[in-house]
């Protein structure tokens, strides 16, 4: 495990838009406890900025009404949020079982050569980032790519070279 | 009497207190459970898994003992081979990431992960590959230093922040070998309690700022007192070594468990009141402004006294109440008023629902036990005509002004009887040095009205006198603490059926069915 602690801090406050703020109004009487919005404000964040800052942390805090810590301690216990930008295409390869047995590698491999960056990398024009990622739950399909959350089953090289045409 | 309980500890019959959890049942009776992360004011987290024991009635195989109550018949296991086992395993991966720093680390010697490595796991290291680095000397803000490499997660300063003073700045971030603790960017530790932390960490992860790498844990006596930064009375150690060619010097307070009146914390300010016990002490007595020998001030006092039309007497609101009652006869045999003024000692509104209150002395409330008046008006009322002010370590440059002191002083000679250096001292014709409360024993009334007494803590290479011998010098009747207590017992009604000499540990409630209890 790599160290996620060191948050980034973009100086200007956050604030979740219309949209989320419906959202979280939504969402926020399912729960018996407001601390249980933690984790899907965080996804709010994540849906609307592609990452989650010091400063969306303490929002969320404040808009809860429990502590700073306890949603720093939970988007770093789950790296599935992202904690620094990403690509405009964030590209997430399957490392777990099936997808490794079925050749990940391949797939990993040509995405470095092709997009010039290794996995948890952006590329330098902000377009493509790149990481490998625990089980996505495809294993039937094997291997499995993943893109802005969209899902891409069975990939290879060939498929990944259009895949990444349309992209461009 | 708490209800009691019996049970077996590895097949032995004990008998322990009902409703308790294993880890301070068996605590009570000296039967150690090793653990780390239950602390009785925090509750059971059952995160460290050092506490596991056996339960021989059909239980899963091991169970925390931190969140299993006692009950009858229980048959626990402490000593079983597996238990041994999930101990070592425990030391071990706790060791893993482990600086081992000991020989820098101010926690040696009281370090729970040094003693339960000797007394559990013993094992040399079995790790080849190269140890998770993390960050050290982290300021976290109250005087807090963090060594995130020392820490064990056993996330006790995280849960105080959480449950106690509810200011929630702490957090474990990251997860499996990454895990820390750590503060939000941006927001440190903010709030009055927040060295407790230090104490709570079972290891040398939360140091003070203060304290650090001032002495090794093992040097210091650590001797129970009383403190006195506010009326609350907070119940501590006073931790003190002696150098060698040196004096004896206080290194940290901390606090000590008194159910009824602290329970195991205390504030930041209190804790840094030792200060004042070491620093910017009156050591030399001082006549007209001139360095004197002790008997030279004291003969000075005497004339003083004896030469005056009308002298006040003042008394400190942090003087003990026997001291308070010496002082009181003092001024009735030379027939002076007595006044406890002191509205400089309250800072109004500072205080919290929790440990901290208004009122920075320690005794005010045995004013009212001995009828003192403390008001202005009648320390006005007192001084009309008087020509002499005797102070009994009552630093009356806290409640007056300079310009009001100064106005005061023109026409009454203010003889200062102190423990430390202050403006009035400066100002006073005699000075007399006397022993502080770390010297010197004696009881205190707290804001609840708790009677509680504190022993003689520190002894310097040329100890002051005490408050008592110092009146006793000036020509006041009563010689000792013991001459006091007989006199308090003769002349306070609530104190008439209390053993002043042994008050117990958590103190008596100066109220009749306490007493009454007491005395039964």
């Amino acid at each position: 495990m790599s160290d996620r602690s060191q948050l980034i801090e973009t100086g200007k406050p956050f604030i979740f838009d219309a949209q989320r703020d419906a959202e979280f109004e939504r969402l926020v009487k399912r729960y018996p406890t407001r601390e249980s919005m933690i984790l899907p404000s965080l996804w709010l964040v994540q849906e609307q900025e592609g990452w989650i800052s010091a400063e969306a942390m303490a929002y969320i805090a404040d808009r809860i009404g429990t502590f700073p810590s306890m949603v720093y301690e939970a988007a770093t216990f789950y790296t599935m949020y992202n904690l620094q930008p990403k690509g405009k295409y964030h590209i997430c390869v399957c490392r777990t079982l099936s997808c490794y047995l079925l050749g990940k590698q391949e797939i990993v491999d040509y995405l470095k050569q092709e997009l010039g960056i290794k996995p948890g990398e952006v590329s330098a024009d902000g377009q493509f980032s790149l990481e490998e990622v625990e089980c996505l739950g495809h294993c039937g399909s094997a291997p499995v790519v993943q893109v802005n959350g969209e899902f891409y089953e069975d990939m290879n090289v060939a498929k990944l070279k259009e895949l990444l045409a349309t992209l461009k | 009497m708490a209800e009691k309980v019996k049970l077996f500890v590895n097949g032995q019959e004990v008998e322990v207190e009902a409703g308790k959890n294993l880890i301070d049942a068996f605590g009570a009776i000296g039967i150690e459970i090793p653990h780390l992360c239950y602390h009785p004011a925090l509750g059971a987290d059952g995160n460290c898994r050092m506490c596991l024991v056996g339960i021989e009635d059909g239980r899963p195989p091991l169970v925390p003992a931190c969140k299993t109550k006692v009950a009858e018949g229980m048959k626990v296991q402490l000593d079983a081979e597996k238990i041994k086992k999930i101990q070592r395993d425990i030391m071990e991966l706790e060791l893993i990431n482990h600086p081992i720093d000991c020989p820098i680390c101010d926690q040696a010697g009281e370090c729970k992960l040094q003693d339960y490595y000797m007394k559990y796991d013993g094992q040399p290291s079995r790790m080849t590959v190269k140890p998770v680095l993390k960050a050290k000397k982290m300021d976290f803000g109250c005087g807090v230093v963090h060594d995130q490499e020392r820490c064990v997660l056993c996330a006790r300063c995280v849960r105080f922040t959480r449950l106690i003073t509810k200011t929630g700045e702490l957090g474990i971030v990251n997860r499996t070998d990454a895990a820390r603790v750590n503060i939000f960017p941006g927001r440190p530790l903010n709030n009055r309690y927040a060295l407790n932390v230090v104490d709570l960490c079972p290891v040398g992860a939360m140091t003070s700022r203060d304290f650090r790498f001032k002495q090794r844990a093992w040097f210091l006596t650590k001797s129970p007192s009383i403190c006195h930064g506010c009326s609350k009375g907070c119940n501590i150690f006073i931790d003190h070594n002696r150098e060698k060619y040196k004096d004896d010097v206080i290194y940290r307070y901390r606090p000590r468990l008194n159910e009824k009146v602290n329970g195991y914390f205390m504030c930041d300010e209190g804790r840094m009141t030792y200060k004042l016990e070491n620093d910017n002490r009156l050591g030399t007595p001082r006549v007209n402004g001139r360095e004197a020998g002790f008997d030279e001030a004291i003969e000075s006092v005497r004339r003083a006294v004896s030469e005056a039309k009308k002298a006040v007497v003042l008394i400190s609101p942090n003087a003990s109440l026997e001291q308070m009652f010496a002082a009181q006869q003092f001024a009735a045999a030379i027939n002076a008023p007595v006044s406890g003024y002191s509205d400089g000692y309250v800072k109004a509104g500072d205080g919290d629902d929790f440990l901290i209150k208004d009122d920075k002395s320690a005794n005010r409330a045995s004013f009212a036990l001995l009828g003192i008046d403390d008001s202005k008006t009648a320390f006005e009322a007192a001084l009309n005509g008087a020509d002499l002010l005797l102070s009994f370590d009552n630093d009356l440059s806290r409640s007056l002004s300079g310009d009001a002191l100064t106005q005061l002083l023109a026409d009454t000679k203010l003889i200062m009887v102190a423990s430390s250096q202050t403006d009035c001292v400066a100002k006073a014709a005699v000075a007399v040095p006397v022993a502080s409360y770390s010297e010197d024993a004696g009881s205190l009334v707290n804001c609840d009205g708790r009677l509680q007494s504190y022993e003689v803590a520190v002894v310097k290479n040329q100890p002051a006198k005490s408050l008592i011998e110092v009146l006793h010098l000036c020509g006041g009747e009563i010689k000792s603490n013991q001459e006091a207590r007989a006199g308090l017992q003769a002349a306070v009604a609530v104190l008439k059926d209390i053993d002043l000499e042994q008050i117990p540990a958590e103190g008596i409630a100066l109220t009749e069915s306490e007493v009454a209890h007491v005395a039964a």
